[in-house]
């Protein structure tokens, strides 16, 4: 009976591996080829997470539901007409404000604005699957949607994302450039990186009553992990741990980079507990404390660049 | 005689197993975690003052999380147990009493507000919260005369259901504190410390001892109002004053822990399938079977998403909403 289980369950894992691997290799394919095949008309066809939308060709008022979208959209010179910064325009960080201009909030990425939106008549609205899965239908009667995976995404899924957003707005040879560029300096970053480097990193958000670990697998950890920095969590299930005192102690990281979130956190109570003196990046003195914004919310190119530089800043002192 | 002297003994047997099998729990509770400590070490390190990283994990983390765990259990158990006394309610809980949930809003409301409050004031916002919520399902509930079952039921989820869509909106409209707020909401208690077991102590342990000393005003009140009466107890002001400590009881929990669901409600029907209608008995009773499950279900949630931590309230609510559809069915007849 038992053998029977696992069998099933192996069964269900190998059929989901498949449908996921094919989903994403076809659809990228698929994404390019109808770009070149179709593209002769007024629309675009982009092959996204939730299915295939006709984009119109060099669509000009975009609305971007998720950071990493203003970020894609930064990289390749686009100013984005719309965008759900929760209401809070200093999320934007610097060196992407400087890239946009005005833009119109609506409102948070959890609940965006559905009048807001609308009223914006945008031609392409790029949604996260994660957050937008449930309003997809709703948001494709106002506009075009394409449907990415940014909350959930590691490093090289960001990347593809980016080629995918470069070709939904028309500038699929400048994104191949900027692409490029982006390759190059994260190349220049990793040659500072010592290739005997041992410690291992750690980053985590931290908040008033939790420290919430970000894995391997993680969009930070991944990127981290691209540069030869290996990260203290190399299992569990889920990319974003809420984990523990001991847990910290027993993954033992040697640096820990901590997004803060509010005030006070979690790591003030735990600076009292003598545990807290065990942990290897306490002792080497390598805490460090760094911006939410640019290290957990963006997850896009520019972004990258910037967490990796002050990484290696902090690191190496370079 | 021969009859009482069987049950007597049987009492006893009953409670020297639980406790057993709490101490068993309390072992568990101490032993399983990230880093693997062997008992021997455990027992060392209550008789050291050395700052080994091993000690520090036993005494720092795993032992107030465990006392945690067994004051909260204790706690909700004999609020619940109360609570269906005073009501002639066997569905009445902390949670279906829009206790938990009442706590819950006053807190949430508490921590967006004043960011920086300390975790002792925290407790009278709870306090605050409890009453309000549950005089609010008891007034609807009682809307036209007497309080059924139904009643009970309808009004206690019509009230939580209300005050949950509250806190969900105040978390969406909060956005930075989501993670910590949902996960505080399914109610854990893995990041218990010192300073918890602090602020929750007192309070528990007045409550504990203020239920076993009118455990005798308990059971008369089970005979019915008429009865109660009839032996000369002041009703309304016995049910006010126990009421109050459901508060207590129930208030400190959330404060600390969050709404930890279901221990109060199943807890008390346990026991009082095992150790019969007498609440100078149940009362300590169902503090040692809540203290069992709640750190026996803390042990278990370390398994469930290893190496994250599951809120405990998840484990109690998956054993303990079964049972509650079990007393459903069975017509929410008082057992």
């Amino acid at each position: 009976m038992k053998k029977k289980w696992y069998s099933f369950l192996l069964i269900v894992v190998f059929i989901m591996v498949g449908l996921v691997g094919c989903g994403t290799v076809g659809g990228d394919d698929e994404s390019v080829n109808k770009e070149k095949g179709s593209a002769s008309g007024d629309t675009v066809t982009i092959a996204h997470e939730m299915g295939e939308t006709k984009v119109p060709a060099n669509p000009k008022k975009i609305v971007a539901l998720e950071f990493s979208y203003v970020d894609a959209l930064a990289a390749l010179g686009i100013s984005p007409i719309g965008i759900a910064d929760d209401d809070d325009e200093s999320r934007i960080i610097a060196p992407i404000q400087d890239k946009i201009g005005e833009y119109t909030s609506v409102g948070t990425r959890k609940q965006p604005s559905m009048e807001i939106i609308s009223s914006l008549q945008p031609d392409l609205i790029i949604a996260d699957l994660q957050r937008h899965k449930d309003v997809y239908e709703q948001l494709s009667d106002i506009a075009p949607t394409i449907v990415l995976n940014s909350l959930a995404a590691d490093y090289e899924q960001i990347l593809d994302d980016f080629q995918k957003i470069s070709i939904a707005v028309g500038e699929e040879e400048k994104g191949q450039e900027v692409l490029e560029a982006h390759k190059k300096r994260i190349e220049e970053i990793k040659s500072e990186v010592p290739a005997d480097e041992v410690r291992v990193v750690l980053p985590g958000v931290v908040t008033p009553d939790g420290f919430f670990a970000h894995n391997m697998d993680s969009y930070t950890g991944s990127l981290l992990e691209s540069i030869g920095l290996k990260n203290a969590i190399q299992d569990g299930s889920d990319r974003y741990n809420k984990i523990n005192l001991e847990q910290v102690v027993e993954f033992n990281p040697d640096v820990l980079f901590l997004m803060q979130a509010g005030e006070k956190t979690v790591i003030d109570e735990w600076a009292q507990n003598p545990l807290w003196e065990n942990v290897s990046a306490v002792k080497n003195d390598s805490v460090y404390t760094v911006d939410r914004d640019t290290w957990s919310r963006f997850r896009g190119l520019i972004s990258s660049e910037a967490i990796l530089e002050e990484a290696v800043q902090q690191l190496y002192g370079k | 005689m021969e009859t009482k002297s069987t049950t007597m003994r049987k009492k006893v047997i009953l409670f020297i197993v639980t406790m057993l099998l709490l101490f068993l729990s309390i072992l568990a509770s101490l032993r399983v975690g990230a880093a693997s400590i062997d008992f021997g070490t455990i027992f060392q390190s209550f008789f050291s003052d050395q700052t080994i990283k091993d000690y520090l994990i036993i005494q720092d983390l795993r032992l107030p999380r465990t006392l945690i765990a067994i004051i909260i259990g204790a706690s909700l158990a004999i609020a619940g147990a109360i609570m269906q006394a005073i009501t002639l309610n066997p569905l009445a809980s902390p949670q279906i009493f829009g206790v938990n949930a009442g706590a819950s809003l006053v807190v949430v409301v508490g921590t967006i507000i004043l960011p920086s409050i300390s975790p002792s004031a925290l407790v009278y916002f709870a306090f605050l919260g409890a009453v309000l919520g549950g005089s609010t399902v008891y007034y609807m509930a009682s809307a036209g005369g007497g309080t059924s079952p139904i009643k009970l039921a309808l009004a206690g989820i019509t009230v939580h259901l209300f005050l949950s869509a509250i806190i969900e909106g105040l978390i969406l409209f909060h956005e930075d504190s989501t993670e910590s707020v949902l996960f505080w909401l399914a109610g854990a208690v893995d990041g218990a410390s010192w300073g918890d077991v602090q602020v929750i102590w007192p309070w528990a342990t007045a409550g504990i001892v203020i239920a076993v000393i009118s455990a005798r005003q308990l059971t008369i009140l089970g005979l019915g109002d008429d009865m109660a009466k009839g032996l000369g107890q002041n009703v309304v002001v016995i049910r006010l004053l126990l009421s109050l400590l459901v508060v207590l009881l129930a208030g400190a929990s959330v404060a600390v822990a969050g709404p930890i669901g279901f221990v109060g409600l199943i807890i008390p029907h346990i026991a009082r399938k095992l150790v019969g209608i007498d609440y100078r008995v149940i009362i300590p009773f169902s503090g040692l079977l809540g203290s069992l499950l709640l750190v026996s279900a803390d042990v278990l949630s370390r398994f469930i998403a290893f190496p994250s931590e599951s809120p405990v309230g998840i484990v109690t609510a998956l054993i303990g909403a079964p049972y509650f559809l079990y007393l459903a069915r069975k017509g929410g007849k008082r057992s």
